[in-house]
């Protein structure tokens, strides 16, 4: 069972207790990021993440580094699309002391301006090593003519805008996003409420302000295909298309679908793309889903003889799907979502990202049955309408390797 | 951890079957651990056993490909399965209720039909999994840099196997690594959270009765390493690789608690000595060290990824940093003791953890652990213990392998 507090500053505090577990995890996530970066200054969150970790309170960078070690606390600090996370998993009984140190890093961070230089060489090196790895970067590069503007920005910033990057521009980021209000922390394992709450009102009460609100969702780019060349073994072939939203009343109907799809090793396109005909090693689709937007999305990795086989396959699996699912598909679809969801509850760290995620995008937290009764509801009209509702077209295409498929993207239109 | 039991029996066909039951668990692990890997293939098997992996999906007497993967899929099952250099290990997540189906299921494919049409097929995919990793710059520069320092010991053995070795293996050859690796003697049957014993023990009889026990042999080669340097090239690469080998010890060897510890005050993702030398100042993207053990032999790595321009700065302080490795603060070893600990410890709290833990324990070393006494020998290092290790097996005898844009 979970439950919901609101400090009088706004922070909301997600508890739930694990009787079963001897860890605690947990997240705190405060609105920011890619997606809030000023225009001339992308990456600019990833820089003051992990600068909040160089120093906070009256701990240096390294005693900082240290009290986290010698409390055993696993923990890590980043920035991702539209949100600072601040993560960790432990033993109960060092709850405090890392309540204690998330709190300094954001509430009292030291933001020494001599590690910045330092931090970001990292950070153009990651950005830099994106041209190394294929199938990251076609990901990528599909975002940037798929999603409107911000939302189209890379994860990880870009070069002119990490070197723009300052001392007093950080400074400002932190002290306009890093706010209770808007913000949430979860945490989740073998704890008690009551104990839990007095301590993060003791490391958490005296935190001020008001998180940013995150920038409106255009509309999605106009669909088209595109190639990149690019010297490597493989092809990458990625797609993007319009789905349902996270309030869509489609959106579990989605779900279920892309599990037909792309669930364990029985979904269609594993089946017929690399069980029958060995086109591939790695084939998927995956539905992901905000508030503003629902997108789904497939992958397929092969050599560039395969190609157009392979991405042809792919467009009749999506196209087949509607009218053609069996009862069998539907039942293993929810049992394999099911599973996963009943294995994950056993990590309390799956337990505090999931309250977290819940918590943002409906202000509540769903109990573990009411999502499975959800899943168990739909019916094969369900997932019939939602296909309909949500159709394989309009697909966003992208190659990237040395063999161009946008020919074949055409002719499909 | 708490309110768990660990059991274990052989069985009348010579299959060790070992159980940790804790009914306090939402799910249940189970997997067979198998003690084979690309270091037990014929020069000309390479990348056989990682190839007989796939076709353990691939269908049986009983079932074909697709009833394999319909059912695993009725029920839920988050299965998979890996292989490495010493090891091949099939395993899933279950719920309870589905358990029995399960096992029924995973032992059914451990005797897979190799039928000649999927054989073919799979073949394909495997040809394209090697095209994937060639695309990996950091697993390129292992696999070759594992060739080259293991010179010809079997540790350095291929698991993926090239595209002209996996070309031309035939199921012919795949049924007789089959048999004469798949025996009872050796592997394991492991499960781990909530499930019933006895019904487990009595199921496994009835399943596996009748599969072969012959001992199998595994060629155990001294291995002493030479001191090399090789820098490879590739196209287009924007970062450069660096990969540091050497000695270590053995996964047999007591050792190995001390040559870890000294990888994490070395070489940890944070609060390390390579941490605060290179990615706190910036000079790497990435940098870590591992003890590397094997079955009787091993090695000590330390890798970074960094700008071509900055590969000689990283690599001289990186050798630098491993001379002086047994240099360390009583305080340095205190924390690394308890992060060793505390990952031990919470990896070990969900099923999964627990499988993988004691099918590997087995295979290594043919005994139960629990986490309490992994926790206790960690506990009791000390300094000398560390400086010991670090002097035995002379880690700092590095040989130096680049991967660098052409």
């Amino acid at each position: 069972m979970q439950h919901i507090d609101t400090l009088d500053n706004g922070l909301t505090v997600v508890i739930e207790e694990m009787p079963h577990v001897e860890s605690v995890a947990y997240e705190l996530q405060i609105p920011g990021g890619i997606v809030c970066d000023p225009e001339d200054k992308l990456g600019g969150c990833l820089v003051l993440a992990e600068l909040t970790s160089r120093g906070a309170g009256t701990l240096s960078s390294r005693s900082l580094s240290e009290a986290f070690e010698e409390n055993g606390i696993r923990h890590g600090e980043s920035c991702g699309f539209d949100r600072y996370l601040y993560r960790g998993a432990l033993f109960a009984k060092n709850l405090p002391q890392a309540l204690r140190l998330v709190s300094l890093m954001v509430q009292q961070p030291a933001l020494p301006q001599s590690e910045i230089e330092n931090i970001r060489s990292v950070l153009l090196q990651d950005l830099s090593a994106l041209n190394d790895h294929p199938a990251r970067r076609a990901f990528v590069e599909l975002s940037s003519k798929y999603y409107p503007a911000p939302y189209s920005r890379c994860g990880m910033g870009s070069t002119e805008g990490l070197m723009a990057v300052d001392s007093e521009s950080l400074r400002a980021m932190w002290k306009y996003q890093f706010a209770p209000e808007g913000a949430v922390l979860s945490l989740a394992g073998a704890l008690k409420r009551d104990d839990v709450l007095k301590t993060v009102e003791a490391n958490f009460a005296e935190w001020q302000g008001r998180a940013e609100k995150l920038p409106p969702f255009g509309k999605i780019n106009r669909p088209a295909a595109h190639h990149i060349e690019h010297d490597s073994a493989q092809l990458q072939i990625v797609m993007a298309f319009p789905s349902a939203k996270f309030t869509d009343p489609h959106y579990y109907a989605t779900k279920l679908a892309a599990g037909m799809l792309s669930g364990g090793m029985f979904g269609r396109l594993f089946i017929e793309v690399r069980e029958k005909r060995g086109l591939c090693y790695s084939v998927y689709a995956r539905h992901s889903a905000t508030n503003d937007y629902g997108t789904m999305q497939a992958y397929a990795g092969t050599t560039p003889e395969r190609a157009h086989e392979t991405l042809q396959v792919m467009l009749d699996v999506f196209h087949a799907l509607k009218g053609s699912a069996t009862e069998e598909e539907l039942a293993r679809a929810k049992a394999n979502l099911k599973a996963s969801l009943v294995i994950g509850e056993e990590s309390s760290a799956s337990r505090a990202a999931s309250n977290a995620g819940d918590w943002w995008l409906m202000k509540r937290v769903r109990t573990l049955d009411e999502i499975l009764s959800k899943i168990d509801s739909i019916s094969r009209a369900e997932v019939d309408a939602a296909l309909e509702a949500f159709p394989a077209r309009g697909i966003t295409l992208l190659t990237l390797g040395s063999r161009d498929l946008t020919e074949v993207y055409n002719d499909n239109l | 951890m708490s309110k768990t039991t660990t059991l274990t029996t052989v069985l009348s066909n010579g299959l060790t079957i070992i159980g940790e039951v804790s009914t306090m668990h939402k799910s249940a692990g189970l997997g067979f651990f198998v003690r084979t890997g690309s270091r037990d293939e014929h020069p000309e098997e390479s990348g056989i056993s990682h190839f007989l992996e796939h076709m353990v999906f691939k269908g049986t007497k009983r079932r074909s490909a697709l009833d394999i993967t319909y059912e695993l899929g009725n029920i839920g099952a988050q299965a998979n399965a890996f292989t490495s250099e010493e090891s091949t290990v099939y395993y899933s997540a279950i719920i309870p209720e589905y358990f029995e189906t399960l096992q029924d299921l995973l032992s059914d494919m451990m005797r897979p039909a190799l039928v000649q049409e999927e054989f073919d097929t799979e073949k394909n995919v495997i040809l394209e999994e090697i095209a994937l990793y060639q695309d990996r710059p950091n697993f390129y520069l292992y696999e070759n840099a594992s060739r080259e320092f293991f010179a010809g010991h079997p540790a350095g053995n291929s698991v993926l196997g090239s595209t002209e070795s996996v070309s031309a293996i035939t199921s012919e050859q795949m049924r007789g690594y089959l048999q004469r690796r798949y025996t009872t003697s050796n592997m394991v049957l492991v499960a781990a959270g909530n499930f019933n014993w006895d019904r487990f023990v009595s199921d496994a009889q009835r399943y596996t009765d009748d599969w072969r026990s012959d001992e199998v042999d595994r060629t155990l080669p001294q291995f002493s390493s030479e001191i090399i340097s090789r820098e490879y090239k590739r196209k287009g690469l924007n970062q450069s690789h660096l990969l540091l080998l050497g000695p270590g010890c053995s996964a047999q060897s007591q050792d190995r608690y001390a040559l870890g510890l000294l990888a994490v005050i070395l070489g940890d993702s944070s609060g390390s000595k390579f941490y605060w030398e290179l990615i706190d100042k910036g000079i790497a993207e990435a940098a870590s060290a591992d003890s590397e053990e094997r079955d009787e032999c091993g090695c000590f790595a330390a890798y970074a990824s960094m700008q071509p321009s900055q590969i000689d700065k990283v690599a001289t302080t990186l050798r630098e940093l491993v001379k002086r490795g047994a240099e360390f603060s009583a305080d340095d070893l205190e924390r690394a003791k308890t992060k060793v600990i505390s990952r031990l410890a919470l990896g070990s709290e969900l099923p999964m953890g627990r499988l993988m833990s004691l099918g590997m324990e087995w295979n290594y070393r043919k005994r139960l652990h629990s986490v309490k006494e992994e926790i206790s020998v960690i506990q009791s290092l000390t300094a000398g213990d560390l400086e010991r290790a670090f002097e035995k097996y002379r880690i700092w005898e590095l040989s130096e392998f680049r991967l660098m844009p052409e």
